[in-house]
């Protein structure tokens, strides 16, 4: 589904250049959780942004289902993102303002392919669970169900590929658990989800994982099942 | 903007009221000023718009230019047979003249005489102004020698309910004559200079029997042409020097239009256009009202913009995250600009209610009677929502719009722009205070101008006088006026009394005169002259500056009935002594000048301001009639001790014994300079209104911005607290963060005021100076608002616990 060939990126700050990312070969299969391991600053959250298309590679191929997605406008990768993806972030990223419901439904306001919206976003927040939060704020949920709210924005859409940033970073053990077991059960059910994690036993519940450093890949491994 | 956008627009200002408040109250209040503003500056350029075909009406203006006369410029005012003479000259000529208007007639009925807006007026009038009829028909109507037009509310006056045409009302212009009503007509609005309520026939004689009627030179009425277009009055204008050449040889002399030119004026210009040096000042005060409104909605467009980045900056995730979401660039660009149209659309309701709120009391403070014209309004607000609002939404939605999500998001702390944004914001806070400091060192000179207008010598004692001005009415005979001022000196409140043709505020009649020097070739330099009778000196406390005043026991003094070749002693002015060439008042004393007119000055005496602040003080010479009853024109001048509406009432009651057929017409002083002073002090307060409701809505900006920085900076308080940094430090830090905008804003706001205050008080003959004090002033204030605006939250800052500080995102 993912092919990512040679890819680079490079930032220019106030004439001092850094990399980012160098020489990342990397292909994700439809059905697949890989799992992206390694020390702080060593370009995952940097890889998974590329993959989210909310950042461009300065060098390589991204190909998405076949297609060059180097050469598409921001307009038209806004339009891949509210298709294509889900994201799940460490700190959760919703709006305060709206709430629960409204931002799982706030996915979907992108989207004028899709119907049926409310019963949608039922289902999402049945499927992780939030469904009695639905009329309730941000702020006024732990951190276990903020990140399951924002777990069900990232699946309302349907989308083809999941993209999570240390989904339980900020979350105690418990609810770490609990929000691996949502991933692991969307994966089962068919999603194909890439994952940033420090934690090793977050990353063995994913069916490969790599390891980076110093923004190249090291190691890649698939799980024995 | 979609349902979520708006939900979420909603609650972050149920969340942030007092934010919320704040931005959507300074644009209010933007809008409110701009809108009152807005309608004054409307009114004031509305005058005779309602009159159908206005465009076409053109008044007749003299325009003097004669070698250093005081009187050279443009006169509303002609000839009065000046129009007699253009039919002959140029058939097909449509004009129009109106001799009086304002308090131009005495009505009686009854055993009552009042004084009323009588005008004679030809029988072509309604061929240029054609007013609307409520009652009878206008046509024909100015024909008759008998009928009067009367205004609706004249009807009401006189009439009550009764059905008044067909009665009959006695009118003394010249002589009291009796009119029937054959027409009522509807009441000139409030944005008319035409002041009239009887319309009569101008007499068909009036060219035999007043001297003056077709002398060159004088200026009696004004005279209305109108034109089909505005090519033909061009046209018109243009063969107007040869007329006056060929009209005004006889009393001119060869080259008339030297001297004296005819121009044409709009009708609509007349009232931006006053006569003199009001003129300038007038379009220059209007301009800067509708400048201050202008400013203070931009004022309050800045704040609304500076306030919405800053806080744009805390929304940076929701846009990242909207982003992720799949919206594109337009969609987030889309979204702000609707937040912002719907806050100022929100904004502007409120504005409109404060200017409805606000109006009365603008209406009290200025004398006016403004309403909102809804019909008016309505459209040109939702221009003004749509216009605003994309101005003021098109930088913060351009600025989150160009986030990037994923810099956004893995930033723990929310961007405020970047250094482009600071920079921005700091430059709109200078730009804002450049005006607000502006607005202050304006308001302050205008208040100080309108202060010492009131305050300044004026060269007589201007408590306890005031002007008996019915004298000078035509019925009034000299015995009765012998009459009257023999027994007004007897009364108790009277200290002293004279008559004059002039006094303060002016008689009616101002005459001036070239006056010869010996040994200097031509006619010498022009000076006003007055005749004034005994005590009229004294009754105004006139400083004597060099010589005597004129003395009733000596015969010799009396400057009326003398031969043409007679000497005349004269007093004269302190502005004829510079004017004449001499040194000093007392080398003027004892000396002869006129030429074939001789006129020997037997003393000097202080200037005396009679009219406007705005007029220059003119040279004049003073001649002595010691029977001043026989004068053309005769107002007394009475200073009396003890309460001037108890002076005023037994005046009153003398003059009624004496003249009962002319109503009592008695001003004090005060009052009548008052009238010389009104529109400026209108104008002062309202731009004192005005700048003082700009400078709050810069203390919210202003506010709300030092409260945004001082929030975001908390962490880097708790390191230097951290790091030693005592409160004071802080405070320190967070004002002068602050301050280097307000003080940079000195640097534009000077030049700025400078310029603009120079030219207008260049409007005044008397005037302040414009003392750098008032700039300093200015800054200062412009300083302390500032350090006042910020100081409290500096201080809450300055007193956080760096352990608690050190935690904060």
């Amino acid at each position: 589904m993912i092919a990512l060939e040679k890819i680079e990126r490079r930032y220019l700050s106030e004439e001092v250049e850094t990399t980012a990312l160098a020489d990342i070969d990397l292909t994700v299969a439809k059905g697949e959780f890989l799992a992206i391991m390694g020390p702080s600053g060593c370009g995952k959250s940097t890889l998974l942004n590329l993959l989210g298309t909310i950042d461009r590679p300065t060098a390589g191929r991204y190909l998405f289902d076949a297609a060059d997605l180097a050469g598409l406008q921001e307009k038209a990768l806004a339009k891949f993102r509210a298709a294509m993806l889900g994201f799940v972030f460490q700190s959760f990223n919703l709006i305060d303002e709206l709430t629960i419901a409204e931002n799982i439904a706030l996915a979907l306001t992108y989207r004028r392919d899709v119907t049926g919206k409310k019963e949608r976003v039922a289902a999402a927040m049945d499927t992780v669970g939030i469904a009695h939060r639905a009329r309730h704020f941000p702020h006024q949920l732990s951190g276990g169900q903020q990140q399951r709210a924002a777990i069900a924005r990232a699946i309302v859409g349907d989308p083809k590929l999941i993209l999570a940033d240390e989904p339980t970073g900020n979350l105690d053990t418990a609810n770490g658990e609990q929000v691996m077991n949502i991933l692991a059960a969307l994966n089962e059910a068919g999603s194909t989800i890439v994952m940033v994690t420090h934690s090793p036993s977050h990353a063995d519940r994913a069916l490969r994982r790599i390891d980076m450093l110093d923004g190249r890949i090291v190691a890649s491994a698939a799980r024995a099942i | 903007m979609n349902r979520l956008a708006f939900l979420s627009l909603y609650r972050s200002f149920a969340r942030q009221r007092a934010v919320t408040a704040l931005n959507i109250l300074g644009l209010a209040v933007g809008v409110a000023v701009f809108l009152v503003l807005a309608l004054y500056v409307r009114f004031e350029t509305s005058f005779e718009r309602w009159l159908p075909d206005h465009e076409q009406v053109y008044v007749v203006q003299t325009v003097w230019d004669t070698p250093g006369s005081p009187h050279n410029g443009p006169y509303n005012d002609t000839m009065g047979g000046l129009l007699d003479q253009l039919r002959q000259d140029f058939p097909g000529t449509i004009g129009t003249r109106i001799l009086g208007g304002e308090n131009g007639g005495i009505v009686r009925q009854g055993q009552v005489s009042v004084t009323d807006d009588v005008a004679m007026v030809d029988a072509r009038f309604p061929a240029l102004f054609d007013l609307p009829m409520v009652r009878g028909a206008v046509a024909g109507v100015l024909d008759q020698p008998d009928a009067v037009l009367i205004s609706r509310a004249a009807a009401r006056r006189y009439f009550g309910s009764g059905d008044p045409i067909g009665q009959m009302l006695t009118i003394s212009v010249f002589a009291a004559q009796n009119y029937r009503v054959a027409g009522v007509f509807e009441d000139l609005p409030a944005n008319s200079d035409l002041k009239l309520s009887l319309l009569i026939r101008l007499p068909g004689d009036i060219g035999r029997t007043n001297p003056n009627w077709y002398h060159w030179g004088s200026t009696s009425l004004p005279t209305f042409l109108r034109f089909p277009s505005r090519a033909a009055a061009r046209d018109y204008a243009a063969a107007l020097p040869a007329f006056v050449d060929r009209r005004g040889r006889a009393d001119l002399g060869d080259g008339a239009s030297d001297m004296v030119a005819l121009a044409l004026l709009p009708l609509t210009d007349l009232h931006l256009q006053p006569e003199g040096s009001a003129s300038a000042s007038a379009r220059l005060t209007l301009i800067a009202l509708g400048l201050v409104g202008l400013l203070t909605l931009l004022i309050a467009l800045v704040n609304y913009v500076n306030l919405a980045t800053a806080r744009a900056s805390l929304r940076a995730r929701e846009v990242a995250m909207r982003k992720v979401l799949g919206a594109d660039r337009a969609a987030i660009i889309k979204q702000f600009l609707g937040e912002a149209v719907l806050t100022v659309a929100l904004a502007t309701l409120a504005g409109l209610i404060l200017a409805e709120l606000g109006l009365p009391l603008i209406n009290a403070a200025s004398g006016l009677a403004l309403t909102i014209p809804y019909a008016i309004i309505a459209p040109a607000l939702v221009g003004l929502i749509g216009v605003t609002g994309l101005l003021a939404g098109s930088y913060p939605a351009l600025l989150l719009s160009g986030y990037r999500p994923a810099a956004v998001l893995a930033s723990s702390r929310a961007p405020g722009g970047g250094r482009a944004g600071a920079r921005i914001r700091e430059g709109l806070v200078v730009f804002q205070f450049a005006l607000v400091i502006a607005l202050l060192i304006g308001t302050t000179v205008l208040v100080s101008q309108t202060r010492h207008m009131r305050s300044a010598d004026v060269g007589f004692q201007r408590e306890g006088l005031l002007t008996v001005l019915s004298t000078r009415d035509s019925l009034v005979a000299p015995a009765q006026k012998r009459a009257f001022m023999a027994r007004l000196r007897a009364l108790p409140s009277v200290r002293a009394a004279a008559f004059a043709n002039s006094t303060v505020g002016g008689s009616g009649e101002r005459n001036a005169d070239t006056v010869a020097l010996p040994g200097v070739p031509g006619s010498g330099p022009s000076l006003v002259w007055e005749s004034v009778g005994p005590d009229f000196f004294t009754v105004y406390g006139t400083r004597l500056l060099a010589g005597r005043v004129f003395d009733s026991a000596r015969a010799g003094d009396d400057g009326t009935n003398r031969a043409p070749d007679a000497t005349i002693n004269i007093v004269i002015n302190r502005q004829a002594v510079r004017r004449l060439g001499f040194a000093t008042a007392r080398d003027a004393v004892g000396k002869t000048i006129g030429g074939a007119r001789p006129l020997t000055i037997i003393g000097v005496v202080d200037d005396m301001r009679f009219y406007s602040p705005r007029e220059p003080l003119e040279p004049t010479y003073y001649r002595y009639a010691a029977d001043p009853a026989e004068l053309l024109t005769t107002v007394a001048s009475v200073r009396f001790s003890g309460d001037p509406r108890a002076a005023l009432r037994s005046i009153s009651d003398l003059w009624q014994s004496i003249v009962p057929q002319v109503p009592f017409d008695a001003q004090t002083a005060d009052a009548r300079l008052t009238e010389f002073y009104r529109a400026d002090d209108r104008a002062t307060r309202l731009f004192a209104i005005g700048a003082g409701l700009a400078v709050l809505i810069g203390c919210v900006g202003l506010w709300g911005l030092a409260s945004f920085n001082t929030a975001r900076r908390v962490k880097e308080i708790g390191i230097r607290k951290s790091l030693g940094a005592s409160s004071g430090d802080v405070v320190t830090l967070l004002i002068g963060q602050f301050l280097r905008p307000v003080l940079l804003a000195n640097l534009i706001a000077w030049p700025l005021a400078y310029l603009v205050l120079r030219t207008w008080l260049a409007g005044f003959s008397d005037r302040i100076a414009l003392s750098p004090l008032y700039f300093l002033g200015g800054s200062l204030l412009a300083i302390a608002i500032a350090v006042l605006t910020v100081l409290g939250q500096s201080l809450r800052a300055s007193r956080t616990t760096p352990a608690w500080a050190l935690r904060h995102d």
